[in-house]
This record gives C-alpha cells, structure tokens and sequence, in this order.
C-alpha cells in the first residue's frame, strides 16, 4: 500500500483520524478500553520498601476518569466518558507519574502524539491558573544488548505552567540528572530521581499560552506530538496545538545503560502541583507509532 | 470484551496515626470494589477501624457506613466490600493515641 491510501485509510477512521502517525501504530490507547497499560511509575527498592526513595514513595495510582467538577458535573473524555487521570497530593511541589513499559524492535524514528489537558482541584472559587506547577512526559529508552552503543536515554519535556506563584507558561527540557544510588546489598538495583526539580531547562522560544478556560472547573484537551529517532537518539520534532518548536537546543538526558534494560522503550506522563492544593492531569488517545 | 477489572494501589508504606484517609480515586466504571489493607509495620498497641466513604465530587465526603478493622499485625490482611458507591471512594480512620502503622491500602475494582 502507499503512503497515500494508508493516508485515506486512517482518514476514514475518526480514532485515527486525530492522530498523523507514522507507518506502524505500536499503541492507540483510548481509556475508554481501560487503562491499556499504563500504570503508576513505582520507585525501585530492595528488601524493603523504606528504600525507595522519596520522590517516588509519593507516587499513587493513576485514574479512569470522567473528569466530574462538582458544580456542572462530568466533563467526559476526549471522546468518550474516561480519560486517564494523574493527581498530586496537596503539598506544594507534589508529583505523579503514569507509565506504560514495552521495548523496541526497530532502532528508527517514532512518534508519541496524546491529547492532554489539565486543571488543580476546584477547592476554591478561583481560577488557580497558577497553581499547577507543570504537566509533561518522558521516555526511558535504552540501545539494544547487541547495539555498538550501551546507552539509556531519557527524553523529557514539561510545560512549567507556573513557579512560585509565577505563571511561566513555557516548555523546558533536562539533559542532567542526578547519580544513580545503588540499594540494598545485592549490587543488582540502582535509582535515579530524574524527575527532581533540579536540572530542567527553558526550550528556546518554548513560550506557550495555551487554553486554561475561565473558571477551575473547565478543560479544554491539547494536542502533542514529539518525534524521537532511536537511531541518533535526537528528537526532531515538538508540536503542542498549533505551535512547532525548534529543537535544536534540546538534548535527551543520557547515561551508561544498565544490565538489565535492554531495547527498553517506557512512556510517562507527570503532573506536578505548585501548591498546597491536588493537580490534575488527564490524557485521552495516546498514539505511539514507528517507521518500521 | 471481557469486563475491566483493577487493582490501584492508592496507599504504599504510607505513615498512619491520628486522623487518615486515603487520597480520592475514581471508580465510577467499576461495579463493586474490595478495599484491602495491609500494616507493613506496627508499633505501639491499639484497635483501629476504618470508615468507606463516598463523596460527591471527590472533595467533600461522607461515610458509607461500611466499618472494618485495621490490621493489628503485618501477618494479618482486613478488607471491605462495598458496591454502590459512585464516582468516589476512600478509607477514613482515627487511630488511638499510641498507636501507628505503616500500610498498604489497596482497591479491586471490577466493573
């Protein structure tokens, strides 16, 4: 078949329709089939859970949603009634992640598009525009066992809704991480907090306003669609709506791979509160496709 | 399609003494739910229950009226039944002065 009549194809069906996917869809997730895969990002540990550490130990589970606000009622999805849905405990820099964990079979170009939205908890009669710190996602990649290099990649990005009160409204990427703890004593499980508050950087020109609606209640849903080439390790492209952002600043964190993460291919989203009050995020249609 | 079934882990090793609840999950796509609750540890001495409830919109809650006992040991499992229960459910407990627990409070969910 050409790329043309796949074109028509995926035209003709609306659950594709929304997405540009590359040849191969790897995963088309609509939470109205369930949590297809993804799940809450647990922190490692060894002999007791004591040793995970912290920023993970605050990580729950992810959600089905309806997105209901408690004075109009339930929002629904994208399409459909569920979304996939992060929340933060109600302190100030709290974090959640969700993950779905595969591997590659092909060292090529691949392309995550989601639609996304995200909100505090409506507590307060107010906006609270700023009090979503930032929302975004990652990969976790690693080369394969018998690849030249032996390397595990980490691709991030966030929107930084707000700092401190601050609305900042831009996109940031992280290219450091912290060093990897070793825990326990069998010398077999290491950690690494790569989503601390440290580290991140403003993507140039990554400014961005986008749809927060008018009252705390109600969400719009963003389109995002970031392509990454496993081959290079580079990303090549990063669209949130209507916007493309060069990337030619942008860099994925890299360290030495790990013995036993081989060809590994995890997606995440993170949401993260800027104060006292739950943050929200929600997904709905995640489309992961590759050239291959 | 087979019916979705869940297990959300909504409490881990999480530090328990004075007034608790759980953090608000959805359940609205599920039937019927078992809340079960592990003590990875105990100290001090003491019974405690714990409350199902049910809330509007995640925010303002109200008891079920289904009460279950807290673990008294890291050997011991409890659990509650619930169904009929919304959009929303959490565990509520007070325990006594003297006593915590570190627990692992985790939802089955069914639709």
């Amino acid at each position: 078949m050409n790329p043309d009549e796949l074109q028509t194809l995926r035209f003709a069906d609306p659950r594709l329709s929304r997405f540009d996917p590359l040849p191969r869809i790897i995963t088309l997730d609509d939470f109205d089939r369930g949590f297809c895969g993804w799940t809450q990002l647990v922190g490692n540990y060894e002999h007791t859970l004591d040793a995970m550490l912290p920023g993970y130990a605050q990580h729950s589970a992810a959600m089905l949603s309806s997105a209901s606000a408690w004075e109009f009622g339930s929002h629904g999805g994208f399409d459909g009634t569920y979304s996939l849905k992060l929340a933060t405990k109600p302190k100030k820099g709290g974090q959640n992640v969700a993950i779905k964990r595969l591997t590659f079979r092909k060292r090529g170009p691949i392309r995550l598009e989601f639609y996304f939205t995200f909100k505090p908890e409506a507590s307060e009669l107010r906006l609270g525009e700023a009090e979503i710190r930032s929302v975004g996602f990652l990969y976790d990649l690693q080369s394969g066992d018998a690849d030249a290099d032996s390397l595990r990649v980490m691709p991030h990005m966030r929107f930084l809704n707000a700092l401190d009160g601050v609305h900042e409204q831009k996109w940031q990427f992280k290219r450091r991480t912290m060093a990897l703890k070793p825990l326990g004593n069998e010398g077999k499980t290491f950690t690494h907090y790569h989503l601390s508050p440290n580290d991140w950087e403003d993507l140039p020109g990554g400014h961005q306003r986008l749809c927060y609606n008018e009252i705390p209640t109600k969400i719009n849903w963003h389109y995002a669609r970031f392509d990454f080439d496993l081959a290079s390790w580079q990303a090549t492209r990063f669209q949130c709506n209507d916007r493309v952002f060069d990337l030619s600043g942008y860099e994925p964190i890299v360290i030495p791979g790990m013995r036993n993460l081989w060809c590994m291919l995890n997606l995440a989203f993170f949401v993260e509160t800027d104060t006292d009050k739950r943050a929200f995020m929600y997904v709905d249609g995640v489309c992961l496709s590759g050239d291959f | 399609m087979l019916p979705e079934s869940h297990s959300a882990i909504v409490a881990r090793n999480e530090p328990w003494s004075g007034s608790v609840a759980t953090e608000p999950y959805e359940v609205g796509w599920a039937h019927e739910a078992i809340i079960f609750v592990r003590a990875l540890a105990v100290s001090g001495a003491g019974a405690a229950e714990a409350r199902v409830q049910i809330s509007p919109d995640g925010m303002h809650w109200a008891d079920e009226g289904t009460r279950f006992a807290l673990p008294s040991n890291t050997a011991e499992v409890t659990y509650a039944r619930v169904r009929h229960f919304g959009l929303w459910l959490r565990i509520a407990a007070d325990l006594p002065d003297g006593l915590a627990l570190k627990v692992l409070v985790s939802i089955a969910l069914k639709a």
